[in-house]
């Protein structure tokens, strides 16, 4: 009988609305109680005039009869609160007698649910902090951001500079447009006290599009963004860590770099940056990166890409009218800033592109784990359903079990709405208890899922400060799973089928096939969450184990910047000469060098192109795209990549000596010839080769090997040397040189600080975090989605058993040997477990395309993943259904046909 | 009107209204008078503790409440009793009578 079910639900959420309106719209209730009253008086009124009475005399008499309006209706309210809330504490109190009772199912019920609940807040609070979120800024969705396109290339967010002055001076559709530029690491000193920070530059108009107003002094304004003005506004984070959160702080003399500075403003708390993930310290106007930076600033060059733009829109326009304005500005200054016939043709097809800004500028952590994160969230869905249906499982069986109590009540005249209630009031103490710790868990679980997806930063990238969303978010999730476990146990133990039919011989059967069905669906989806855990885990080896062209074992590595310690000119390259040398005296280092780009890069990497290979000097549509580095003397020795032809650099090279390159085996192809001994042209310079070195795997261990050419570190200009990291080969465990490095530095500088220290291995296994926490968290939550599907499946089996102990005994009183009671068991189960599989086999084939992008060096339908995920299912689900089969094997024949 | 024994033990002012409400649905005064007739007169329910039992008896879903237009064409909110109510009503006279018969034959003995 459904709708009893669905009557005494109603009445549920009927009681905990009524308990809402009797808290928050006490008013209504109070004009219908008001209503009630006056109109028994209006009634007794009417009578009393019946009876002769004058008008006044009926009043008095009525008034007598009835009491005091206003009182009645106070004693009537107090008694219908009380009344609520009694009923209301009463059902409650039953719940937690009810779970109390069984302790076991209740434990393994929250904490399955918990488990389902926590994973998948902490991936909805990782998804709405990087993804979901506008900026909070007023109107956020008037804001645009720019991008720009040159045919046969993507959209590219950095933008040239004149173009972004052309826009701000010339646009009649937006209200004001900003650029930034986040230059990297500064250093921040007040007095001798220096530390590091992350800097940004922004132009005048930053704070007033955003229309942030300060926490403390002033924010940056237009009139600061012009040489000279040398001021800084500090993020909030950074003024309360760095500067211990003081209100002097404003007028503050600091030195950035060395270059002294003053601070003017502490940027608003719930405010960190426009880019997602990449909160910073400290922001000074652009045109400070005059006297910031060594090398020119590209003010005037229309075909050089450093900064983000994005622009407010005036009120009443629309995106696409600024856009088409925008474009035809864009394109105007990149042909008047054009050199040359080719330049001047990349301006005129160059296409600017505005998009809603409202969520801030392009994001790399959003870019990277945008659709990672949904994927993980639709995992973690699958989980938690799976332990809804769990519980529903054990709930059925305990319903089951509590099947004669039940019938009895039932049969005894209690209402079956109050049975119903019982069972909706158990789960919704569930799922209340559940979602409690899931959101604890999920505040805790985001932290930890964002520490091992970004190890490279100090600091969390994003302020995971759990907030109403989230709670939201559980509230719901929680309210979802218990009405999804909560329902089908209380229509199944009430349904008069179930009263009517006692378990008695041969009773199991078809009343069992929405148990059935439930761990079938268990079953489908663990195997799904396996063959994805198989598929992921297999990428990782397959990346592990791929040949990079280096060995990356026992290597060090670090970055020192000299320009951090205030160097500048020849002195910096200096210092990295002395630094080379010191490190060379440490007894356990067996080869030191140093490059610009890290064998595996976390940070940047070099491309150019090259426009003449010996002789043959290269039309503009076949220059070769090449990757680049500055080595020093020692880098390949160092790495273990093998030299071919010719010779390594070394201290002949320097910035006087005539400029040579090494190439690797994929660029020496494009020569006739040995390469060795001849030239090259790229970017303005014309190079010898003096050797050629095996292919690697340049900055990122899944890019195929590509042309590179390395130039000798030291025959670069001193402004355009980049932050170095330094390499050392130890003979062995290079983690004990650490210390040893760290001192071997502060004797060349004091002032230098080392940072990004990591061994080569650790780096690489940085570099396939996502990879690594997909491949682990699919694995653990496929490992416990197959436990949740066991458990059911033994509950299931163990329930059967029970209820045909009659059977069972009889047979075997009949002769049956054990073997063929198991038999029977384990093939009760078979068919469960065989259809489930079937189905998630089919499910995750079908899901196999969807990863195929994450995917590395398998296909989608790759046979190992299935045939291991399917094998390790059967054998969990076979010990599953085989220990109620022992059990059902001992039964005594005696004891089993006196059970009833 | 003279009012004699005004005070109901809580329980039995519960049974009364259901009681009273078996017959068909009633508005606040007519369970008071029907109380009254059913009683002999022996019980008065006082309008300070007849609405609020009402109420009471709503919230616990017994009785179920709905306005409807009266004798006299006035608004008035009518009573009657649910499922629940009708059953709770069996089970609270099962209990009453079991009481008094008790007590019945404690004070004979």
């Amino acid at each position: 009988m459904p709708h009893r079910v669905m009557e005494a639900g109603v009445q549920l959420i009927c009681r905990l609305c009524s308990l809402w309106r009797n808290l928050v719209h006490r008013d209504r209730m109070e004009t219908d109680v008001d209503d009630e009253v006056r109109a028994a008086f209006d009634m007794l009124l009417d009578e009393n005039v019946a009876r002769g009475m004058t008008p006044d005399e009926a009043r008095r008499a009525a008034t007598l009869q009835l009491g005091r309006v206003e009182s009645l209706k106070a004693q009537v309210l107090d008694a219908k609160t009380g009344a609520l809330w009694a009923a209301f504490l009463q059902d409650v109190r039953y719940g937690i007698r009810l779970l109390i009772r069984s302790p076991v199912f209740t434990l393994f019920a929250i904490a399955s649910l918990a488990l389902g609940i926590g994973a998948t807040g902490s991936i909805f609070l990782l998804l709405d902090h990087i993804v979901l979120r506008t900026l909070p800024v007023a109107e956020p969705d008037r804001l645009v951001l720019a991008s720009f396109r040159t045919p046969g290339r993507p959209f590219n967010y950095s933008l040239p500079y004149p173009q972004f002055a052309q826009i701000r001076e010339r646009s009649t559709a937006l209200e004001s447009v900003f650029a930034i530029n986040p230059f990297g690491r500064v250093t921040v000193a007040v007095g001798a006290q220096a530390q590091m920070a992350e800097g940004m530059c922004v132009t005048g108009d930053y704070y007033r599009t955003l229309r942030l107003l300060p926490a403390l002094g002033r924010l940056l304004m237009p009139g600061d963004d012009r040489p000279g003005q040398a001021v800084a506004v500090l993020s909030h984070a950074f003024w309360r860590r760095g500067f211990a959160g003081r209100a002097d702080v404003v007028g503050a003399a600091v030195a950035l770099n060395g270059i002294p500075f003053t601070i003017v403003g502490v940027e608003p708390e719930a405010f960190n940056g426009v880019e997602v993930g990449r909160p910073y310290d400290i922001a000074v106007p652009m045109r400070a990166l005059d006297v910031l930076n060594e090398g020119s600033p590209l003010w005037d060059q229309a075909f050089a890409t450093w900064i983000y733009v994005m622009a407010r829109l005036k009120p009443g326009v629309s995106l696409e009218q600024a856009e088409a304005e925008s474009r035809e500005l864009f394109r105007q200054a990149s042909v008047a800033g054009a050199r040359g016939e080719a330049e001047r043709q990349l301006g005129r097809e160059s296409t600017l592109r505005l998009e809603p800004g409202a969520a801030g500028a392009n994001s790399d952590l959003r870019d990277t784990y945008g659709s990672w994160l949904r994927l993980l969230l639709m995992v973690f869905i699958a989980v938690l359903l799976l332990a809804s249906l769990n519980v529903a499982t054990l709930l059925l069986a305990r319903s089951g079990a509590r099947h004669r109590e039940i019938a009895t009540r039932l049969a005894l005249g209690a209402g079956r709405e109050r049975v119903v209630r019982q069972f909706l009031t158990e789960s919704l103490l569930l799922g209340a208890i559940a979602g409690t710790f899931g959101f604890a868990l999920a505040s805790w679980g985001s932290r930890v899922l964002l520490r091992i997806a970004v190890p490279a930063s100090e600091r969390l990238p994003v302020d995971l400060t759990p907030d109403y969303r989230l709670v939201a978010f559980t509230a719901a999730v929680s309210l979802l799973t218990c009405v999804l476990f909560g329902c089908m146990p209380a229509i199944r133990a009430t349904s008069p089928r179930a009263l009517v039919i006692s378990p008695l011989i041969g009773s199991s059967g078809r009343k069992r096939l929405l148990d059935r069905t439930l761990v079938a669906v268990q079953v489908a989806l663990s195997l799904t969450l396996l063959v994805a855990a198989g598929l992921f885990l297999r990428t990782l080896g397959n990346i592990w184990a791929l040949d990079t062209g280096y060995d990356r074992h026992n290597v060090l590595m670090f970055s020192v910047d000299a320009r951090l310690a205030g160097r500048r000119g020849q002195d910096v390259p200096n210092t990295y000469a002395r630094l080379l040398e010191a490190l060379r005296t440490i007894p356990a280092a067996q080869s030191v060098t140093a490059a610009a780009v890290r064998p595996v890069s976390d940070n940047y990497y070099f491309v150019s192109s090259v426009r003449q290979v010996g002789d043959t000097s290269l039309p503009e549509d076949r220059r070769i795209r090449v990757a680049f580095n500055h080595v020093a003397p020692g880098f390949f020795r160092t790495l273990g990549i093998s030299l071919i032809a010719g010779r390594d650099f070394d201290e002949r090279d320097s910035l006087a000596a005539p400029k040579v390159v090494i190439v690797s085996e994929r660029m020496a192809r494009h020569f006739n010839g040995n390469p060795v001994g001849q030239q090259i042209r790229s970017g303005g310079d014309v190079l010898e080769v003096v050797g050629i070195v095996k292919d690697i795997r340049y900055a990122n261990v899944k890019d195929a090997p590509r042309e590179v050419l390395y130039f000798p570190m030291f025959q670069v200009q001193p402004a355009r040397f980049f932050t170095p990291t330094f390499v050392i080969r130890s003979l062995g465990d290079s983690t004990a040189l650490k210390r040893t490095v760290g001192e071997a530095v502060s004797h060349i500088d004091p002032g230098l600080t080392v940072f990004r220290m990591k061994t080569l291995e650790a780096q690489t296994e940085d570099s396939l975090s996502r990879e690594r926490l997909l491949g682990t968290l699919t694995g653990y939550f496929g490992g416990f989605a197959v436990l949740l599907a066991c458990i059911g499946l033994y509950g299931l089996m163990s329930y059967s058993v029970t209820q045909r102990t009659p059977e069972m005994g009889l047979r075997m009183a009949l002769g049956a040997p054990p073997s063929a009671i198991r038999w029977l068991v384990v093939r009760n189960a078979t068919t469960t477990v065989l259809a489930g599989a079937a189905v998630g086999l089919v499910a995750s084939s079908a899901g196999a395309g969807l990863i195929r992008t994450q995917l590395f060096g398998i296909e989608p339908h790759d046979p190992i993943a299935f045939a291991a995920s399917t094998l390790l299912l059967l054998v969990m689900a076979f010990v599953a259904a085989y220990l109620p089969a022992c059990r059902a094997s001992r039964i005594e024949p005696i004891v089993a046909l006196r059970w009833e | 009107v003279l009012q004699r024994p005004s005070t109901v033990l809580q329980g039995t002012l519960d049974l009364l209204i259901l009681k009273a409400l078996s017959t068909g649905e009633l508005h606040g005064l007519g369970v008071s008078r029907r109380i009254q007739q059913i009683t002999d007169g022996t019980f008065v329910v006082q309008p300070g503790s007849l609405f609020p039992a009402l109420h009471r008896l709503e919230e616990a879903g017994w009785l179920k409440a709905t306005w409807q237009p009266s004798e006299n064409n006035r608004r008035a909110k009518y009573y009657r009793l649910t499922r629940a109510g009708r059953r709770q009503l069996g089970e609270e006279t099962a209990e009453w009578n079991r009481i008094a018969l008790a007590i019945a034959r404690a004070l004979e003995a």
